[in-house]
């Protein structure tokens, strides 16, 4: 399918390609645009969350905010390299990014199951490396890779069992982290995948069965951590001001929930949020950035950023319909849910509609693992669409 | 190139997307625009806090100045109960702050069940900690949530015991007073007045709260300071006594009381002459209690009252534990052994012979006395009613009245022919019994006596600016009644008021009662010519932040007066005619001085020994045995009333020792002791702040005694009332 009316004579490319098959004609700009702004955005958000709490402590107020600067651009070349070697070079890859990540992931569980703390991330130094980050885009890669090799209409059975058991082993080393939170994104990313793959409707509920069997079995074991449920008893007492061992887990949402309704239709203005500089929501720069943007920015602001989101999904998701091979449809199908997903969570969590997790918010939440993996993520979905015509 | 079912699962997928997103601007659209106000509203109430900030409370000073309570700021650190509910967290935060707050673990634990503080309130984990300490922890108050840091005035006492009956002492608001207390905007949990001038001056005291409206974030922390209003100090107090006397006299007090108990009391006889075989043992006085009190006669103004046993107002501010409270102050039934009594103005006691000079003041004021001064009555060693017949005293009613035992005959004292001046001057009780009687019978059983009495202020409180004022009681029909109807004295006792009520009443027996503050009183309104008071410990309320003039005194010639007390006092004047003035004033006059009355042989007047060598400023007294129960001998309690008669040194003063002995033997030197240091003719120790508080002992308080304590000395003993 020729897009004629993009072709372009670029004399100035340094490969000396001008042909409409040249990839790098072939970029989502708008999607990128729209990723930067909720960047920009989201480094506005940090700046306001966290000087605060730095001017507090007499501390330089711009040190997450240059930290995210850093990671912001460590992201870009990650979805430029990605772009650059393309969704087919890594295709083959695929388990080389799968075993390590599985590994760290396994390491971290162990460290966690025998210290009997939550160890979420490895320290290197100045940063931490957050492997259930990565662990997103490597398996939404290896599942697309598995079920574009099977490359048939409808998956069988025994293909679809073996792509169970690939996604099911980080997905449990996630899920008994514990990291609730990470662990539904992953399985959000396999659920898009699974369903574009064509994916039989008695493997889909068989699939459901299993994993609400694992579910109530694990509580039931003890195997989750009673923090972990008292997130979920949490999302259900949020007016409950007496039982102690919820207080925490409850006054984080409330006043989350309360951030966001005082900002009202328009919002309270930048860093004029009350809450906000009175740094009265914990971990608001990671988990709860959707606050800040709420109290500040109001309703007009909610709407941008989720009309920000909105857009990028339906460019993805009109990468993915558009894309000629089933593995690059895959991918996308991959990225597409895993966004909605962690979107959908973590600013429920702050308005108070889904249980507390640890979870970012895409592009918006400091942090650099998150960012990477989503540049990774990003840049997989651009180079399906820059390969489209190959 | 997408097939029909690529398209269709591509939707599934997209319907999924939307879902999700409308989803949260449905929820968010809800939070923004229909529930904006009222949670403003919420984050407005949350966000402040409003904190207390109780005033500086106004300092005690002594008429001279002196600081007698005085106030310390102190840092406590408390902790916020929600934050150790769970056990878990508990052991863990105590653990942390055992060191910091160099207190051990255990003690955080028992405090923390403490029924002395609220549990509404923060538990305080330790008082009176270092700057240093405070600063640890408030930079490190993320690894200590829930602990704050607060300033509050502790009070302190500098010298320990020394009028503590008089200044009293803070405490939490007690039970039956919190209404009251809450109604004045009083904190549940603040500490008050609840003794002596701490108590009645409470209000002046305590000042005018301030507070901070603080913003905080949700740990608690402070943000900024939103609005505040400081608090107003209390209104500082002068007081009149003189606490270097105030020290004279608890040293007086209880160097005789001491004295006292080292001293045998004399044999029980019988009417043979022989001791009575059930009384073999040697009994010492017991002397367990006594109080003395000096005024100013011309102003009403209390110069010293003291009042034994003594306690120390710091054992109220140590912060001791309940059951150290309880061995220090021990719960007793035994009136001789209470502490916590200002018995001078709670005192409920006898009088004996020291109440005989209201009694010839209501003889000779109402006319009883043929002749006034000038009556003679022929004192024969006993009195016989005249008013009840034969057959009744034969049926066993007491008819006959005795003088005490004259040692020299072992009989009934007789003094022959005296006068007033004399009847009181060798404390004749058959020229009193003569009165009771007549006073009554001649008077068609009015209650003359009674109503002379009365106007001394006798029987009704003096309106002392103390607590817990002891009323006195006066014999009567209406007392009798109901001292029947408690079973307080057998219900055929109690039935009718005798002749012989009226008789003991006349010597100041039986019935009658009052405390050591109202003899003084009235003994001043002898010496003042007729004026009763409303005695005073306090001369002026001062307006707060009165400066030092230097270390421990204030600077009261530079400090101005918000009320001058002297200004409120109520008094009475009293009908004192000379002709009644004249013959009670050389009465008492002779006690002190002699002589006494010649009949048989010479009959000294009671204070006559103990006086021989004084050489203090003039004085007129009389002195009281009032016997105590079944009348033995180490039961009797020792009273002495006296006032100076040079004008330009006007004070009264009366002492009262309990089951110490005689009135001349036990009360009568404290009082003599009193008026050598009021007229500068012995040493008075410097007044120096007290040793810290013994929190080991369990001692109320430090004993005191006199230097030099031979002012309390006489040539010989005089056994007689």
């Amino acid at each position: 399918m020729a897009i004629t009316f993009r072709v372009r004579q670029r004399p100035s490319d340094p490969r000396g390609s001008a042909s409409v098959l040249d990839p790098w004609r072939n970029i989502d700009w708008s999607m990128i645009s729209a990723i930067f702004a909720l960047a920009i955005i989201g480094g506005f958000n940090i700046y306001s969350t966290t000087s605060p709490r730095l001017v507090l402590r007499g501390v330089d107020a711009f040190y997450f905010t240059q930290r995210q600067v850093i990671f912001l651009i460590a992201a870009t070349f990650a979805l430029f390299a990605v772009m650059f070697v393309g969704h087919d070079w890594l295709r083959g890859k695929a388990m080389w990014f799968y075993f390590p990540t599985t590994f760290s992931l396994l390491i971290l569980w162990l460290w966690s199951y025998t210290s009997g703390d939550t160890k979420l991330s490895f320290d290197l130094g100045p940063i931490a490396v957050q492997p259930a980050e990565l662990m997103k885009p490597v398996l939404v890669l290896v599942l697309a890779a598995w079920f574009a090799e099977a490359g048939v209409k409808s998956l069988p059975y025994d293909e679809f069992v073996r792509a169970l058991v690939l996604a099911g082993i980080p997905f449990a080393l996630v899920f008994f982290q514990p990291d609730l939170g990470s662990a539904m994104t992953l399985a959000a990313g396999v659920f898009g995948v699974l369903v574009i793959a064509g994916t039989q409707r008695r493997h889909f509920i068989g699939v459901t069965v299993l994993a609400a069997g694992t579910f109530a079995a694990s509580i039931w074991s003890g195997l989750v951590r009673d923090y972990q449920l008292e997130r979920f008893t949490a999302l259900w007492n949020q007016n409950n001001t007496t039982d102690t061992s919820l207080q925490n887990l409850v006054l984080q949402v409330r006043y989350a929930k309360r951030a966001v309704a005082a900002g009202g239709y328009f919002g309270k203005g930048y860093m004029q949020g009350e809450l906000t500089n009175g740094r009265f929501i914990p971990v608001q720069s990671t988990d709860f950035p959707f606050s800040a943007i709420g109290e500040q920015f109001g309703l007009v602001g909610c709407l941008v950023v989720i009309g920000l989101f909105a857009f990028v999904m339906f460019r993805i998701w009109i990468v993915g319909r558009n894309a000629n091979s089933p593995f690059g449809r895959f991918i996308v199908a991959g990225v597409f849910t895993t966004l909605a997903w962690q979107v959908f969570q973590n600013i429920g969590m702050t308005i108070g509609i889904t249980p507390v997790s640890g979870l970012p918010l895409p592009f918006i939440s400091y942090g650099g693992s998150h960012l990477v993996a989503w540049a990774i993520m990003i840049g997989l979905v651009q180079s399906v669409e820059m390969r489209r015509s190959a | 190139m997408a097939t029909d079912s690529q398209q269709r699962r591509w939707s599934r997928i997209g319907v999924f997307a939307i879902t999700l997103l409308v989803l949260l601007l449905a929820r968010i659209w809800f939070l923004q625009a229909v529930t904006k106000d009222e949670t403003e509203q919420v984050i407005r109430n949350v966000q402040s806090r409003v904190v207390k900030l109780i005033p500086e409370r106004g300092r005690i000073f002594d008429v001279n100045g002196r600081i007698v309570a005085d106030n310390k700021r102190v840092l406590i650190a408390a902790i916020d109960r929600r934050i150790i509910a769970d056990p878990q967290d508990r052991l863990e935060m105590f653990k942390r702050l055992s060191g910091p707050l160099n207190t051990p673990i255990e003690r955080l634990y028992t405090r923390a069940e403490d029924k002395r503080y609220n549990e509404l309130t923060e538990m305080p984990l330790a008082f009176d900690i270092s700057e240093e300490q405070a600063a640890f922890l408030m930079e490190r108050i993320e690894d200590y949530p829930g602990v704050a840091i607060k300033e509050e005035w502790r009070r302190i006492y500098p010298y320990g015991a020394i009028g503590s009956h008089v200044i009293g002492f803070l405490g939490a608001i007690q039970k039956d007073s919190a209404a009251y207390y809450k109604s004045l905007g009083y904190d549940p949990n603040e500490r008050v007045g609840l003794y002596g001038v701490e108590l009645t001056y409470e209000v002046d005291l305590r000042g005018v709260p301030g507070f901070v409206r603080y913003e905080v974030d949700a740990v608690g922390r402070i943000k900024s300071v939103l609005e505040r209003v400081e608090p107003q100090a209390g209104n500082d107090i002068q007081l009149s006594i003189d606490f270097r006397l105030q020290q004279f006299a608890e040293q007086a007090l209880e160097t005789q009381l001491l004295v006292r108990q080292r001293n045998e009391a004399p044999k029980v006889m019988l009417p043979e002459g022989i001791p009575d075989p059930r009384y073999e043992e040697i009994n010492y006085y017991k002397a367990p209690a006594g109080s003395i009190v000096v005024m100013n006669h011309n102003t009403g103004e209390v110069v010293a009252m003291a009042s034994y046993p003594r306690f120390d107002a710091r054992w109220f501010t140590a912060n001791v534990d309940a059951d150290k409270f309880a061995q220090v102050f021990p719960q007793t039934d035994d009136p001789d052994r209470s502490i916590l009594v200002n018995r001078a103005v709670s005192g409920r006691y006898n009088l004996g012979s020291s109440f005989k000079p209201f009694v010839a003041y209501a003889a000779l004021n109402s006319g009883q006395l043929p002749g006034g001064a000038g009556y003679e009555f022929d004192d024969r060693g006993t009195y016989k009613l005249e008013s009840i017949p034969k057959d009744r005293c034969d049926q066993g009613v007491k008819c006959v009245f005795r003088n005490a035992i004259c040692r020299a005959t072992g009989a009934p004292c007789r003094y022959g022919k005296v006068d007033v001046e004399e009847a009181l001057a060798v404390s004749s009780d058959t020229f009193f019994y003569k009165i009771g009687e007549q006073i009554l019978t001649e008077r068609g059983y009015q209650p003359v006596l009674e109503t002379e009495i009365r106007r001394f202020g006798f029987g009704s409180p003096t309106n002392i600016d103390l607590p817990f004022e002891f009323a006195g009681t006066i014999p009567n029909a209406a007392y009798k009644k109901y001292l029947g109807s408690i079973g307080a004295i057998a219900e055929d006792e109690g039935r009718a008021y005798y002749v012989g009520d009226n008789v003991l009443f006349s010597i100041g027996q039986g019935l009658l009662s009052a405390t050591p503050l109202q003899m003084a009183n009235a003994y001043a309104a002898i010496a003042n010519g007729g004026t009763v008071f409303e005695p005073r410990v306090v001369r002026a309320v001062l307006t707060p932040g009165t400066r030092n003039k230097s270390s421990g005194l204030a600077d009261l010639p530079n400090a101005s007066v918000a009320r001058r007390i002297s200004e409120e006092t109520g008094k009475s004047v009293i009908p004192m005619r000379p002709d009644v003035r004249e013959p009670l004033v050389s009465g008492l006059r002779r006690v002190i001085t002699g002589p006494g009355v010649d009949f048989d042989y010479y009959h000294k007047t009671t204070g006559e020994n103990l006086f021989r060598n004084y050489s203090g400023m003039p004085i007129a007294g009389k002195t009281g045995t009032a016997q105590g129960f079944n009348n033995l001998p180490w039961n009797d309690s020792s009273a002495f009333g006296a006032f100076s008669v040079d004008a330009t040194q006007p004070y009264s003063a009366f002492a009262y020792l309990e089951k110490a002995g005689y009135g001349a033997v036990a009360a009568a030197p404290v009082v003599k002791c009193m008026f050598l240091a009021l007229g500068k003719q012995w040493r008075v120790d410097d007044l120096v702040p007290a040793d810290p508080l013994d929190v080991a002992s369990n001692l109320p308080a430090m004993s005191t005694r006199l230097r030099n304590p031979l002012c309390l000395v006489s040539s010989s003993l005089d056994a007689r009332d």
